[in-house]
């Protein structure tokens, strides 16, 4: 077992808050074991600095087994590290070598404020979903299954985008910070789904508008957010909000109002954070 | 009368995407024509300043030019609103390791500069073919530019940023309108790079001229007169 051990440089981006200059500092992370997961790695030098009385490495991270899309920041270039389609929990330390130099930074992007270290506010991405990511049902006990019937495929597509974690990779990669695998999954899910068809053309102005006032860009195609998705969502959903937009836009009459808790003044993103 | 959705296809991100999807498809339509009528070049001086003839005595042809500077113009417009908030977005993300994922492509990496480059080349192509002195005929005039290296060179350059700027912008476009299938998928993205071969073409017909292939024909037909008279 011994002899499997082996050390790492990790360079890490220290940043105090979001007002802060950030920089680099490097950490030698020795007795690395193969089948330890890149936090558990963080985790075992986080114990060593905090005895010997140094600041840890703040990290975001909940369920470590890639289903929250709590933890999340960028490994050599790459959100969620080098292993195609997963989370960086699920990133195993077998992937790496002795005296390999392993530098991690935050997802940067606009919309994405800083709050310590390697944590950025994501609730940009809340407040998308706020504005329209919703069905409305009855109150009270819960309805019988297959009251509405829905066909395999039909579920299986809407499952797919269902999938969705809001980690926010997706904005990290892309070259324009923009939202839009995210906002479309967010859409397709519902807008394929006969749940969803009561608020279809108000959910995807609504939520595109949202978008749009946080300062997330516009989308040039280039399908990296595809190929850094840990759940595979396929640009596919981009397709389907273009789609719901266009129809939306030109065939509705209603004309849709944003509820009222989503005025400008409460859109964007507070400056005290 | 509402016109909202009109203001608000301007005021979203998506709405001026779609824009500039559906002007830049019906330029690439518009290029198409003007490539069939280039291909007369090849038949002859007779065949191509009867088709310059046709279209300078069709009356719709103002009004198609006028539609075309408009679709330029929508173009333009929306791609300059969009590009300055995508690099203002772009100075927020600077990370000190940054890699591609495998998404971007060449011409999809590129479109900024092959539409600068194109840009330029349109209004020289313009200046100098649209509004140029006529009298010696108009296959002459094509002809005599393209027998110049100077000439030829900036006509590869803006064919070659044409061809790359559609390799990204023809499925681009039809993304953004919402064309995306998992069955036709493969096949948009063929169709797109056969619209960028198209558009080589261009730069294959100035080549055509500048090696002098047209004068072989002549050549040959001349040595034949000689060698009947002898």
């Amino acid at each position: 077992m011994e002899k499997n051990k082996f050390s790492i440089t990790l360079r890490v981006w220290k940043q105090k808050d979001a007002s802060s200059k950030g920089y680099f500092e490097s950490y030698k992370v020795e007795g690395i074991i193969p089948d330890m997961s890149f936090l558990e790695m963080i985790d075992v030098l986080n114990e060593k600095l905090i005895k010997q009385g140094k600041e840890p490495i703040f990290f975001e991270s909940d369920c470590r087994e890639g289903i929250c899309g709590c933890c999340g920041f960028v490994v050599d270039g790459n959100p969620h590290g080098p292993d195609e389609h997963s989370t960086v929990c699920q990133l195993h330390m077998r992937r790496f070598k002795e005296g390999d130099v392993v530098t991690i930074e935050p997802f940067r992007a606009k919309s994405f404020p800083i709050i310590k270290d390697l944590i950025v506010d994501r609730s940009a991405l809340d407040k998308i979903i706020a504005a329209g990511g919703y069905i409305s049902v009855n109150v009270g006990s819960a309805p019988d299954a297959n009251t509405i019937p829905v066909d395999k495929n039909t579920a299986e597509k809407a499952m797919d985008y269902a999938t969705c974690i809001g980690c926010g990779a997706c904005v990290a990669s892309c070259p324009n910070s923009a939202a839009m695998l995210f906002t479309g999954a967010k859409i397709a899910h519902l807008a394929y789904l006969p749940q969803g068809k009561p608020e279809r053309t108000k959910r995807v102005l609504n939520m595109i508008k949202v978008m749009d006032s946080l300062g997330f860009g516009n989308c040039t195609n280039e399908y990296e957010c595809e190929a850094v998705c840990p759940k595979e969502i396929k640009v596919g959903a981009i397709a389907k909000m273009n789609r719901e937009f266009l129809f939306a836009n030109f065939l509705s009459e209603e004309e849709p109002q944003l509820p009222p808790v989503f005025h400008k003044s409460t859109v964007d993103v507070p400056e005290d954070e | 009368m509402n016109y909202l959705f009109l203001f608000r296809m301007i005021k979203t991100s998506v709405g001026r995407k779609q824009l500039m999807a559906v002007t830049g498809l019906l330029i690439a339509s518009f290029l198409f024509i003007h490539l069939a009528g280039n291909l007369l070049l090849f038949k002859g001086e007779d065949w191509y300043n009867g088709w310059s003839e046709l279209l300078i005595a069709n009356p719709a042809t103002i009004y198609i030019e006028i539609g075309l500077l408009f679709l330029f113009i929508i173009h333009i417009t929306m791609a300059v609103w969009v590009r300055t908030e995508d690099l203002i977005n772009a100075s927020y993300r600077k990370y000190d390791m940054s890699r591609w994922h495998g998404g971007r492509t060449i011409g999809s990496a590129t479109m900024l500069y092959t539409a600068i480059i194109i840009l330029v080349y349109l209004v020289f192509h313009i200046i100098h073919f649209r509004f140029a002195d006529k009298s010696i005929g108009v296959y002459q005039m094509v002809v005599s530019a393209f027998r110049s290296p100077l000439f030829v060179s900036i006509y590869i350059i803006g064919s070659v940023a044409l061809a790359l700027h559609l390799s990204h912008g023809f499925q681009s476009a039809l993304e953004t309108l919402g064309i995306n299938h998992i069955k036709y998928n493969v096949y948009i993205k063929i169709a797109g790079y056969l619209v960028a071969v198209c558009m080589v073409f261009f730069a294959v017909i100035s080549l055509y001229f500048y090696f002098g292939l047209d004068l072989r024909e002549i050549a040959d037909a001349s040595n034949i007169v000689e060698m009947t008279i002898e």
